[in-house]
């Protein structure tokens, strides 16, 4: 932000002479209106805190009597004092003002000044009406509320913005945006609260001395107070305005904006030192995530890396002994555990992210490596990374200057460009499984199953996005088991009852993995043994594979069945492919598996026949259905009319042998 | 539809309470609920529309209206689903509706007047009653739970510091899915000591509600029951199973619409959080997406009770309503809620043999205990063996008599060994002393060493006693069928209850057959396509033109209650319009009179629109 502490330090002479001038009138009066406003002030922050259930404002309504009696005197200051002001009366007489806040050159144009007697007056009296009217909408009386708001917006409308009043510029809107997001009316909140925006941004470029707060006006000399928490004060108020338009752009469906002003929130609140840091960390991190759906991968590790530095700020997690000897260093211990591991979490998502974008850009139409098309991108990565440098210039940053650094340098570790060799995703893979590592750290299996098993399945989406880099068959094959290796053993110890779902996603996983694996396999053996016949270890080891493909795809199927084994016979939207795929694979499986025996043979391919059966059957019964599998289903029809020739060639053949 | 068998959907009844006295003074024309019993239907009327209107009509598994007793609900809805958990299946009941139309007297009721009694306290008699009936080779294991959610935290109300203590994390296992880390967990053996549990968090629930302003209306109740019995199966060995009953008090459904559970989450969503500290909320709803991590999660009630909502469980809604026409619209919304409730399929399973059972844990405990106690007891055998042999004899007569009566055997025993021991070292101690030719010293020597073993003994009786406490203790807890069949009325109560199942059965089928009837109706209608003559044809198409008619009506009034709430906004819009075109007049007006042309010609070449 332009604002500097420097600049601030040249108004306030004239602010005190002029307070003095308004107090000298009747001295002890004043005195009476500054205690009457501190105790409204105490009755609404913090008596209204303890009213009791069956009275539940009382402390508010005590507050309204004690600013409607600072109104009351503040009129009759007023008419002893302004000649002016009948002016100033008749003009409140005009017909009531449109409530949307449009016009955007609002109180910078003609009016009183805000240091004039007659502007300050004005910002007194629009004070009072303003905490009236919060007064009135904190008890639920919501037109009163907004009668007084406008009240006061009628009253500034009479000023000129300056240091004086600004702040009670912003903060009126403020409270009308509330008001009239609270009646759905979010067109109208967002006119206001816009306002309030531009009279900031428009005050820092021509002003910017730290602003009047609006207590000021009512406080004695001795207690007013200092530069900085006037900034603070002011600043704290438009990091709210930028809140409230997060909000404002969110109902109105403008994601993009709501998380532009999420970030500028964030920001303010980082760089007016207005944050707890595990919260502010988290936060950053979740808005990490928003940006890597939408493929802004810049922007995320920048989140990202600076939800890393500050969490750092929150100090180190007691350890277990600390935590076992009193109850809130191990609230503390858990809390700060938990969330740096949902952070960590964040992360993984990053690089898997990242992974499959790039996997995707990357891909021929068989899910290989299209090297064209990665010499092409290539090329076109200088460019990129201009770009790069562009964009880091014109983003909105985050960071003081002690953390700066610590951000810039965690965003170095890991790059934020589409991975298109093995060396570079291999780098985007170490960080991720990093993370995996932390996170899993405190999302252990037992106590939070849920958690753990989804970042294994990240873990294991990592591996398969690496080793879609990897040209090597026998790496790429170990790889895969890796992956096999995580999985199956939860896969087995899970309740089926409680973790069905989860279940079922295991399931599904690992036969394709093992599928994977073995058509590596038989590419490896292919390759290396040209024309000769594969030698029986491989075919051994084929097989396994195979047999276990199609064993995962069948736990999966017969996860679908009643408790009593029966096929349903009306398959659930969300199973619907999954099911009918498995049903193909585990017929395809039956049909590849290898074997000398005749008998084995053809009992495999019934089995097979059986299978493209189902998926041609079904798709029959159920028409709905066939939309969802239309390339599976097109093989299988052209298999079950197949399949019987074979079937019969085979049955021929052994009957000849016999 | 074609469905799996094993699942079935959610049950849902509704309710609806008599007119209070303040809404007959001022209500003009009575209740605008109408019930049909036999077919279950509730037929809703709207206050605000002509009475040529059609009325809304919802059909439910069972409706009880204004007249109806606490014991008919529980009978024909909640009965059967207690006796599933009996049998060892998860069962849910949900207390659903506006506040103030009854939910917790359908819950709770009045526990003095056996007539008023509610759902909770007929569920805790049913279960300990059929305890007491069952045959003597069941042993059963009862546990209560108590707590609430209140603003997302989860709250024990059976933790004696409830005030002070700290929120509860929900947890989950890899073997029993979702649970609450320390939440307390009452054995019960009796209905006293159940309704004492409910009454103790019932106490602390009233305790947060002074706390907190409308507390109560905001948070959800949650009780629990766990029902484990085991029973020797055919193989011979103890099977456990594990029946979960939850009573749930929902907050408030006014308070339900505005928390997401429904559809009108756009109402709420369009109020702004005033509090930064809410800003995380507002950047989650941003990230929603499939390939991103969001660090909040679900709501903690929807985690709880996943299973009740479309898994393991059977589920018993009871939504209930108010007659009175100025709660139309929340009547309304409840009645559409309940009805898309009745399409959540649950696939509800006995849990046989959890690996979490408690009942196993005891029953191990107890075995232990007893084999320390049998030990314990051929070791003082033994010892008694070398003081005197006539105890021997007694000792196998005793242990003939079968191991019900083994720890009193034992306590036996037992004193009996002291009191022979201690007459044997007094014996001893007076021949010390009378040994005249002893040296003192050395005397004093025996003495002491006499002593030390009396002491030796006194410890080791004090732990045999200790040991049988415990074990009496435990098998205390564990509740056995049958025991309590002295009264020769049980049989009779027994039977009657089953005639009342019965007939509650019978009036429920009979509700089931007349709404299949309404189906069918239709159908046959269609399907009676060879007509004999033609003036049979005529009357049939006739009457299913009404039919048709009547639907097309009910349509028609849908069509225009959205085109009355267009025309309404319509107009609204056009009069804003209105005055804003008056507006601007004026305002022309005054720029015309009041402002020289030349001045507007400046501010019109210095306007700039910036949108």
């Amino acid at each position: 932000m332009a604002y500097k502490d420097a600049d601030c330090r040249k108004t306030p002479k004239k602010k005190k002479k002029k307070k003095t001038n308004m107090a000298s009138l009747s001295s002890d009066e004043w005195r009476a209106i500054c205690d009457k406003f501190t105790n409204a002030q105490n009755l609404t922050d913090v008596e209204s805190r303890n009213d009791p259930e069956n009275d539940l404002f009382r402390s508010k309504y005590k507050a309204r009597e004690l600013l409607r009696e600072i109104y009351c005197s503040l009129k009759s200051f007023e008419a002893g004092e302004g000649d002016e002001d009948g002016g100033a009366e008749s003009s409140e007489q005009r017909a009531a003002e449109p409530p949307v806040d449009g016009q955007r050159e609002d109180g910078f144009g003609e009016g009183f000044s805000g240091d004039s007697p007659a502007g300050l007056r004005a910002a007194k009296l629009g004070a009072v009406e303003y905490y009236l009217g919060v007064n009135h909408v904190d008890t639920e009386e919501l037109s009163a509320g907004q009668e007084h708001l406008m009240n006061c917006m009628k009253q500034l409308g009479r000023c000129r913005v300056t240091s004086e009043n600004v702040s009670l510029f912003i903060h009126v809107r403020n409270q009308l945006g509330i008001l009239w997001a609270g009646r759905d009316e979010t067109e109208t909140a967002q006119g206001f609260l816009e306002t309030a925006e531009s009279i900031y941004q428009r005050y820092m470029k021509e002003d910017g001395s730290p602003p009047t707060d609006m207590t000021e006006y009512f406080t004695s000399e001795e207690k007013l107070p200092t530069h900085q928490e006037r900034t603070k004060r002011f600043e704290l108020a438009y990091t709210h305005t930028m809140y409230y338009l997060a909000q404002v752009y969110q109902n109105l469906g403008e994601t993009e904006r709501a998380a532009t002003y999420c970030h500028t929130t964030l920001q303010r609140q980082l760089q007016l030192n207005q944050f707890s840091p595990m919260e502010w960390a988290l936060n950053a991190a979740t808005l990490s995530q928003y940006y890597i759906t939408k493929g802004r991968y810049m922007e995320g590790r920048h989140c990202l890396s600076a939800a890393t530095v500050i969490s750092g700020l929150a100090g180190e997690a007691p350890s277990e002994a600390v935590a076992q000897e009193s109850e809130t260093e191990s609230d503390r211990r858990e809390q700060l555990r938990q969330k740096r591991a949902e952070i960590a979490r964040c992360w993984i998502k990053y690089c898997l992210n990242v992974l499959q974008d790039s996997k995707k850009l990357l891909e021929d139409n068989i899910g290989e490596l299209d090297t064209d098309r990665q010499e092409e991108l290539k090329r076109a990565r200088r460019q990129e990374e201009e770009d790069e440098e562009k964009g880091r210039k014109s983003a909105l940053l985050f960071g003081s200057e002690d953390t700066f650094d610590s951000i810039a340098s965690l965003e170095e570790k890991v790059c934020c460009l589409s991975p298109l060799d093995f060396t570079e995703a291999r780098g985007v893979f170490l960080v991720g499984q990093n993370y995996v590592k932390q996170a899993k750290e405190y999302f252990q299996m037992d106590g939070y199953v849920t958690d753990h098993i989804e970042i294994l399945q990240d873990h294991s989406a990592l591996f398969r996005g690496l080793a879609f880099f990897e040209e090597d068959l026998e790496r790429r094959c170990k790889m895969h088991k890796r992956r096999v290796d995580m999985l199956e053993p939860i896969c087995n110890d899970l309740n089926a009852q409680y973790y069905l779902l989860i279940r079922r996603q295991l399931m599904f996983e690992l036969a394709e993995i093992y599928n994977e694996m073995m058509d590596l396999k038989l590419t490896l053996a292919n390759r290396q043994a040209d024309t000769q016949s594969l030698d029986n270890h491989t075919i051994k080891k084929f097989n396994s594979l195979c047999s276990a493909s199609a064993k995962y795809f069948q736990m999966f199927l017969d996860s679908l069945c009643s408790p009593e084994g029966k096929v349903p016979e009306h398959l659930e939207e969300e199973v619907l492919r999954p099911a009918l795929v498995a049903r193909f694979r585990v017929a395809r499986l039956h049909s590849r598996l290898i074997s000398p025996l005749l008998s084995a043979q053809l009992d495999n391919l019934n089995k097979s026949l059986e299978n493209y059966k189902y998926v041609a059957e079904y798709c029959e019964t159920h028409p709905e259905a066939a939309a969802a599998v239309e390339t599976e289903l097109e093989l299988s029809k052209e298999m079950v009319g197949l399949l019987p020739l074979k079937i019969n060639r085979l049955k021929a053949k052994m009957a000849t042998n016999n | 539809m074609s469905k799996n068998k094993s699942s079935e959907s959610v049950k849902v009844v509704v309710r609806c309470r008599p007119l209070n006295r303040k809404e007959e003074s001022n209500g003009p024309a009575g209740g605008i609920v109408q019930m049909d019993l036999r077919l279950g239907q509730v037929i809703l009327r709207n206050p605000r529309a002509p009475a040529s209107d059609p009325q809304k009509t919802f059909t439910f598994d069972a409706v009880y209206d204004a007249s109806s007793k606490q014991r008919d609900l529980y009978d024909e809805s909640v009965r059967p689903l207690i006796d599933s958990v009996l049998a060892g299946f998860n069962g849910t009941i949900f207390a659903y509706g506006q506040t103030g139309t009854g939910k917790t007297y359908t819950m709770q009721g009045a526990w003095m007047d056996p007539e008023k009694r509610g759902v909770i306290p007929n569920a805790f008699d049913h279960i300990f009653t059929h305890i007491s009936r069952s045959q003597s080779d069941k042993q059963y294991l009862v546990r209560a739970s108590y707590l609430e959610i209140y603003l997302e935290e989860v709250r024990d109300l059976l933790d004696p510091k409830h005030g002070s203590a700290r929120a509860l994390e929900l947890r989950e296992s890899p073997e029993s899915g979702v649970y609450v880390r320390d939440l307390t967990s009452c054995v019960c053996k009796s209905i006293k000591e159940i309704e004492e549990v409910m009454n103790m968090g019932n106490q602390a629930r009233a305790v947060g509600a002074t706390d907190m302003n409308e507390h109560s209306s905001r948070s959800h109740a949650l009780f629990l029951i766990t029902v484990e019995c085991s029973q020797p199966g055919p193989d011979g060995r103890k099977h456990i199973r594990v029946g979960r009953l939850n009573l749930v008090d929902l907050a408030g459904s006014e308070r339900q619409a505005k928390t997401g559970v429904q559809g009108e989450r756009l109402k709420e969503a369009a109020k702004i959080n005033l509090s930064l500290s809410a800003l995380g909320n507002v950047i989650s709803a941003l990230a929603d997406g499939r390939s991103s991590h969001v660090p909040y999660r679900d709501s903690k009630l929807t985690r709880l009770l996943q299973d009740s909502l479309g898994g393991n469980a059977k589920t018993v809604m009871v939504a209930t309503l108010g007659p009175s026409s100025l709660h139309y619209d929340e009547t309304l919304t409840t009645l559409r809620y309940a009805n898309r409730a009745k399409n959540i399929q649950n696939q509800p399973r006995v849990n046989e043999d959890p690996k979490d059972a408690l009942l196993r844990e005891f029953q191990m405990e107890i075995a232990r205990l007893r084999a320390q106690l049998n030990h314990r007891k051929w070791r003082s055998k033994q010892k008694k063996e070398q003081v005197d042999g006539e105890a021997w004899e007694r000792d196998e007569d005793e242990e003939s008599e079968g191991e019900e009566e083994e720890e009193e055997v034992v306590e036996k025993d037992a004193e009996e060994y002291v009191k022979l021991e201690e007459q044997r070292l007094e014996m001893e101690k007076e021949a010390i002393k009378g040994d005249q030719f002893m040296l003192a010293e050395e005397k004093q020597r025996l003495l002491g060493e006499k002593e030390r073993m009396m002491g030796d003994l006194r410890k080791e009786q004090e732990a045999t006693a200790q040991l049988t406490a415990k074990y009496k203790a435990m098998e205390s807890k564990l509740l056995v069928g049958g025991k309590n069949i002295i009264d020769h009325t049980n049989e009779q109560q027994k039977m009657l209850e089953m005639k009342r199942q019965e007939i509650a059965e019978q009036s429920r089928s009979e509700r089931e057959i007349q709404q299949q009837m309404l189906v069918q109706d239709d159908e046959t209608l269609e399907l009676r396509e060879t007509f004999t003559s033609l003036q049979q044809e005529v009357e049939a198409k006739t009457k299913k033109l009404k039919k048709l008619y009547a639907k097309l009506q009910c349509i028609k009034a849908e069509i225009k209650d959205v085109n009355d709430e267009h025309v309404r906004s319509r107009q609204e819009l056009e009069q804003t319009q209105n005055e804003l075109t008056r507006e601007l007049k004026f305002k022309y007006l005054i720029i015309e009179n009041f402002i020289p042309p030349e001045e507007k010609n400046k501010i019109m070449n210095r306007l700039t629109f910036d949108p």
